[in-house]
Formats: C-alpha cells, sequence, structure tokens
C-alpha cells in the first residue's frame, strides 16, 4: 500500500505541474466564467453608452402607414433616450438612388413601403449599408403595428386597435413543482442543470482517464515502465496510476465544480445544486472513474503510441458519448425504458444515471443502488481483466494485439 | 552456504513459443554468476519471472527464500534489459522517488543518494533534468536505481550494453565493490570477455534451455579440444587435412586449428614448419566465447531437425564468426 501511495502521489504531483492541467482545471473554467460575465459587461456597457441617432429614409407609397410608423417611433425614442431612431418621409425615389445615398452615409438605411402593403401582402424593401440588428428588429415592429393600426381604421366599421391590443394581452401563468409545492423558477435553467453535472462528471471521468492513457504509453515508449517493475508489482503500478489520477480527478472536479457553484449563485441559480445532486455526482464518479481508467490503462499498456492507443479505445468512446448525446431525451423522460436501459450498460451508466437523478428526484431507489451495485461490479471485473493485460501488455513491444490476442494474455498472466 | 535464489524445473510459454523449458539453478549466496545466452535465448524471461513480473507456468522459483520476489522487492535490485528514465524528473527526484519505492526514506534515503551520487560523479548534475543528461550519465543513474537500496540481491539485465570503456571500467569496479559487501550479483551479458573476468560462475542458456553451468574453470577444462594456433607466411591450407584436426580456420598469415583429443600437436608443427616460415606457435584451451559459439551453434544444430533451414543458415553463420 505504502508503493500504490508512493506511485499515487507522483502520479499526481507530475500530473497536476503540466500545462495541460493548469489550463483544462484553472485556466478554462476562468476564461469561460470571464467570458460569461465579460460579454455581459460589454453589452451592458454598449447599451448604457449614447449611440448616434440612426437616420432612415422612408417612402410610404401607401400614404397610410407612415405617420403611425413616426408615432411609434417617438415612443421608442422616449424609452431609449440615447439610442434615438429617426425616420424622415422622402420624395419618391428608386431604390437604386436611395441604395446610393445609403451607401454614400446619407442616411443609414431606407425603407420602401409598397402602396398596397395594407391589403396585399407585398414585401417592403429594407435597404442598409453593414449589419443593422436592432435597427432591423425595431423597425420591423414598429413596421408591423403601423400597418395593423392601418388595416382596424379600414375595416368596415373601422375597429379601435388599442382595445384589440388590450384583447390581446398575454395570459399569465405560473409553473409549480409538484415535489417541493413552491413556485418554479427558469425553466431552462433547470432543464440544463442535469447536463451540467453530467458533462462535469464526463470531463473528469473521460478527461482524466484519457490523461492515464497517456502515461501508460509515456511509461512504456520510455522503457521506463520494467524499472518501475523492479520496485513495484505491475498490480500496485496500475492501482498507484489510477488512485493518482482519480486525485486529479477529484481535484478537476472540485475547481470546476467550485466556479460552476459560485456562477449559479452569482446568477441566481444557486439552489439548483443541491447537496442531493452533488451527493450523486460523487457517488457516480467513483466507480465510474475507476471503470473507465482500468479499462484505458489496459488499453494504453497493451500499445505503444497514442495513435493505436486511441484506435483501440475508439468503441469505449462512442459507447460513452451516448449519453451526451441523448441527454436531452433522458432528462426529460427519465423513467423511459430506453433511459432505464441505458442505465444498465455500465461504461454509460454514471452518465445516464446523473442525468436522471438529477432530472428526477423519485428515481426509483432500487434502479440506483442496482446500477451502483453493477457498476462497482464491472470495476471489479475491468481491473481484473485489465490487470492482467497491464502485465503482459506493459512490456511487449511492437504492433498492438488484436482483440483475440488480448483474449490469450488474461491467460498468460 | 544458503541459496539465495533457486529455479526449479521453470517453464514460460507464450502461446505456442516455449521460452524457457525446465530451467533450474541455484545461486548461493556471494557468488557473481553470468548468465549467457544468445538473443532470444529465455534469459530476459527467465529474470522477468525471478522478479515476479511475470510468473512461471511451471516449476518453482525461490528468492531470499520466498517463492516470490514481490514479497522481496526491497532487498532485490534489478536492472532491466529495457530501462529509462522519467525525462522530466531531475537526478535527484528521480533517485528519491524509486528510493522511496524501495522503502528507504528521510535522512537515510538522503545520505544514500548523495553517496551513491558521489561515487558514479553524478553529484554536479543532482538538480538537472534526466533529459538533460547523457547517455552514459543516464546509464548510471540507473544503475544506482538499482543499488540504491543496498539489495542483497542484484540482478543486471545487459548492464554493459552501450557503454564506453571508461564506464565499463567503472561498473565492473561497482560489481566488484558488490561482491565486497557480499551482495549476490546475476548478470546477464553478451560481452563473454567480461563475465569471464567478473563471474565465478558461469550458466549458459540457449533456446530457453540450460547448456552448461560451472566455473569457469570447471567449463573450460570440460573441453578438452585445444586449438593450435599458427602464425607465419606459407600454404596452410596444406595442414587443415592433418590427422587429428577437427576444424580449421586459415588466413594467408594464421591458421586456428581445431585439435582431437588424441591428436599429438608436435607432429602438426612437424608438418608446419615444412610448409610456412613461422612466427608463432601456441596451444589454447577454447576460451569463453568459442565455448558459447560452439555450444550455441551445436544446440541449433539439433533445433535445425525441426526448425528448418532458417536454424541451418544461423549454424553457418555463427562458424564464421568463430
Amino acid at each position: 500500500m505504502r508503493k500504490v501511495v508512493a506511485v499515487a502521489v507522483r502520479e499526481f504531483v507530475e500530473t497536476v505541474k503540466t500545462k495541460a492541467f493548469l489550463i483544462s482545471a484553472l485556466v478554462m473554467p476562468l476564461a469561460i466564467g470571464g467570458a460569461i460575465y465579460g460579454f455581459g459587461w460589454i453589452s451592458r456597457s454598449i447599451t448604457a453608452g449614447e449611440l448616434p441617432p440612426r437616420r432612415i429614409a422612408v417612402v410610404d407609397y401607401s400614404g397610410v402607414v407612415f405617420g403611425e410608423l413616426a408615432r411609434q417611433c417617438e415612443a421608442y425614442n422616449r424609452e431609449h433616450p440615447q439610442r434615438q431612431l429617426l425616420v424622415a418621409a422622402t420624395a419618391a425615389a428608386d431604390a437604386d438612388t436611395l441604395a446610393k445615398t445609403v451607401r454614400e452615409g446619407e442616411w443609414h438605411a431606407y425603407l420602401i413601403i409598397p402602396a398596397d402593403v395594407v391589403d396585399a401582402d407585398t414585401a417592403c424593401e429594407f435597404g442598409r449599408k453593414d449589419i443593422q440588428f436592432e435597427t432591423g428588429v425595431q423597425l420591423q415592429n414598429m413596421l408591423n403595428e403601423a400597418v395593423f393600426t392601418a388595416r382596424c381604421r379600414q375595416t368596415d366599421p373601422p375597429i379601435d386597435p388599442e382595445s384589440v391590443r388590450e384583447l390581446q394581452r398575454p395570459a399569465a401563468i405560473r409553473t409549480i413543482d409538484v415535489q417541493t409545492g413552491e413556485e418554479a423558477g427558469d425553466e431552462a435553467a433547470r432543464m440544463v442543470t442535469p447536463f451540467v453535472f453530467m458533462f462535469l462528471l464526463f470531463m473528469a471521468t473521460f478527461g482524466i482517464s484519457n490523461g492515464l492513457l497517456t502515461t501508460v504509453i509515456e511509461e512504456k515508449s520510455s522503457r521506463v515502465v520494467e524499472v518501475l517493475l523492479s520496485a513495484v508489482s505491475p498490480l500496485q503500478l496500475m492501482a498507484g496510476k489510477i488512485l493518482g489520477m482519480a486525485a486529479v480527478g477529484l481535484a478537476m472536479l472540485s475547481v470546476w465544480g467550485g466556479v460552476g457553484y459560485a456562477s449559479a449563485h452569482a446568477s441566481g441559480a444557486g439552489h439548483l445544486v443541491t447537496g442531493y445532486r452533488v451527493t450523486y455526482a460523487l457517488l457516480y464518479f467513483l466507480p465510474g472513474f475507476l471503470l473507465l481508467s482500468s479499462l484505458l490503462a489496459g488499453i494504453g499498456s497493451a500499445c505503444n503510441t497514442i495513435k493505436d492507443a486511441q484506435g483501440m479505445a475508439f468503441p469505449l468512446s462512442i459507447i460513452t458519448i451516448v449519453p451526451m448525446l441523448c441527454w436531452m431525451y433522458i432528462s426529460q423522460s427519465p423513467a423511459s425504458t430506453v433511459s432505464v436501459v441505458l442505465s444498465f450498460i455500465p461504461p454509460m451508466t454514471p452518465f445516464v444515471m446523473i442525468l436522471r437523478v438529477c432530472a428526477d428526484p423519485h428515481t426509483p431507489m432500487w434502479q440506483i443502488v442496482a446500477s451502483l451495485a453493477l457498476l462497482w461490479a464491472s470495476v471489479v471485473v475491468a481491473m481484473w481483466a485489465s490487470g492482467k493485460i497491464f502485465r503482459v501488455g506493459v512490456l511487449m513491444y511492437g504492433k498492438p494485439p488484436s482483440p483475440r490476442e488480448l483474449f490469450h494474455w488474461l491467460r498468460y498472466a | 552456504m544458503t541459496d539465495v535464489l533457486t529455479l526449479t524445473d521453470v517453464t514460460k510459454r507464450f502461446g505456442r513459443f516455449t521460452a524457457v523449458d525446465r530451467f533450474s539453478l541455484r545461486v548461493p549466496a556471494g557468488e557473481v554468476l553470468g548468465f549467457l545466452g544468445p538473443n532470444g535465448a529465455g534469459k530476459t524471461t527467465t529474470i522477468r519471472m525471478v522478479m515476479s513480473i511475470i510468473y512461471p507456468d511451471e516449476g518453482e522459483i525461490s528468492v531470499l527464500g520466498q517463492p516470490r520476489a514481490s514479497q522481496v522487492k526491497d532487498r532485490v535490485g534489478y536492472l532491466p534489459e529495457e530501462r529509462g528514465l522519467y525525462r522530466k524528473m531531475t537526478v535527484d527526484q528521480t533517485l528519491r522517488y524509486f528510493g522511496r519505492l524501495k522503502g528507504l526514506h528521510g535522512h537515510a534515503l538522503s545520505r544514500r543518494i548523495a553517496e551513491c551520487l558521489e561515487r558514479v560523479e553524478l553529484q554536479d548534475w543532482r538538480r538537472k533534468r534526466t533529459e538533460a543528461l547523457s547517455k552514459g550519465m543516464q546509464q548510471k543513474l540507473q544503475f544506482l536505481i538499482a543499488i540504491l537500496h543496498e539489495p542483497e540481491l542484484v540482478i543486471l539485465d545487459e548492464p554493459f550494453a552501450g557503454l564506453d570503456p571508461l564506464n565499463i571500467e567503472l561498473l565492473k569496479a561497482l560489481i566488484d565493490e558488490l561482491r565486497g559487501r557480499r551482495a549476490t550479483v546475476v548478470l546477464s551479458t553478451h560481452q563473454m570477455e567480461q563475465a569471464q573476468r567478473l563471474c565465478d560462475r558461469i550458466v549458459l542458456i540457449n533456446r530457453g534451455r540450460k547448456l552448461i553451468e560451472g566455473s569457469m574453470h570447471e567449463i573450460r577444462s570440460r573441453f578438452t579440444t585445444r586449438m593450435l594456433v599458427l602464425e607465419g607466411e606459407g600454404d596452410f591450407e596444406r595442414l587443415t587435412h592433418l590427422p587429428g584436426v577437427v576444424n580449421a580456420h586459415v588466413t594467408t598469415a594464421q591458421a586456428r586449428l581445431e585439435l582431437d583429443d588424441g591428436a599429438d600437436p608436435s607432429a602438426i608443427l612437424k608438418r608446419a614448419v615444412d610448409v610456412a616460415r613461422l612466427s608463432r606457435f601456441e596451444i589454447q584451451r577454447p576460451d569463453l566465447q568459442e565455448i558459447f559459439v560452439r555450444l550455441v551453434g551445436a544446440d541449433r544444430q539439433v533445433g535445425a531437425g525441426d526448425a528448418g533451414d532458417e536454424a541451418e543458415s544461423g549454424v553457418t553463420a555463427a562458424r564464421r564468426t568463430n
């Protein structure tokens, strides 16, 4: 055990010291968090700042829309004094002439309203030089309102547009969580929560156990492995490496989890990070990590290059990526047959189960217990098989073995 | 004297290939044993079984009185043939890590590291990363890893491979120091000259089986055949057909004649005086190199019966190198 710990400590220290770890564990979440906050800050500072008035030339062939459009525009300008939008009725001119004036900077944009805009659905023409996203959206809204008002007046007898707007006011809705009886918050955040937990778990297990694959191959190709085996047994070596990497995974999980929790709190979604969810994340992290890392340690020991190893680990990656692709379905129907079946396919189990328990706090206890039991059982099998393959493979150089040869190796050791 | 290492009828197969075939060996305490054999003879496989890196299919191994070396790894030092270092670790970190893995701690560990580095004159490189070391320095460091914990049994697999003459002398001195403190050394090598000078006893294996075992003296005396070496100018070819000459290698300046047990060297000398102007005449016992080549060659010929032409051509190749 003393030797296992010594191997684990070295593995942990040497991994944590690498740039790759520093980037993924510290810089990445900080950068992402910084980007989110920074982006918010930038967009706030843009909306807060003063924008030069945008002047738009309007040619109204219908003769009934511009008046209402100008009124809408005034209302908008009252609400956004720093982001003035000015419409000016212009004498009839063809599109080319208008386009020229816009190109030369006389106007920001032009709008041509056809004569039959109220009766038929002939398109209006909006011409702008560069991207005028906000202007376009605002102008579209105002135009809708103006045409709507014009239509109301044209009907016989005329309808008061304000009374129609009054009738169209949206019905209020309150979403209640039937489990807690409390009012539910942001629906989108709720839906994403299981995914966030699964993603964290995925990064910590798959990302880190792939690191294990790399170090095993490095030790093989640098020929340091047999020197190591003069002091420790292959099993001690494998156990130490897995343990050290598990510590790396936990460290990464806590950094990411901490950043995630802090930002969830900052954005008012802190209530979604419950002790219940964190407990299950850890409960599934441990066996999930051990299973993947022992399989990858076995694969790494059998290969001599990262390329060979990745080829051999490909089927495993594909299986493990399934929950990533189906997360929407699983988190919305956590109790469906497909979800239950997927939770009992070992390499997927931790990811599917974390999606399910995060989405549905009433996941049957027997399924949790059974999936954990299955997971731990497969950990034992995987460790046994990988231990055997490790013992033989770690000293084998040359081309990587076929699955049949791997099976034979189980009997050599 | 107690045996530090015993192997009894040890067999190891990889699929249909038998790497080690009913191999037995006893190594008494304090002995320096030369473990010789051609490439692929099963030396490294045997050593790996002794180190319990792999396990034998049949037979028993006992290391320092224990059935598995894994139980006594801290008392065994091992320099594998395939050896490397962590490139990014410093010399000090490397020794500290392996020292810890072999049960050394704290003060004792620091003292041993300083002592060992001093001995091989690497103390100035202590804080350098191993990738900055020259190949020879890396080899010294690897040797230190094997002996850092002052093991009772030291197994060295091809320790001389890739060393320059200076470092070979240093390594021989270090092995002599191991002998001086009564450590048992098992030394696998291709360099017959080193084995002849260092080892108390020799074991020669081929195709996983033991061919011969004994002290240098015993082995050489077992080969009663004599080598007659003649040098000078003349037609040595005419000597090769004389009675008593079993085998001959002739050049224009030299003849090496292998003599039958009953042959009379002086009769051949008389004929030689007739055909050549001699500058040297000597009767030699075959050296380890010749014994090695002869035994392995003969063994290959035996194996050729079932292995076919490939092994046959191997024999001729081996003969030519003689």
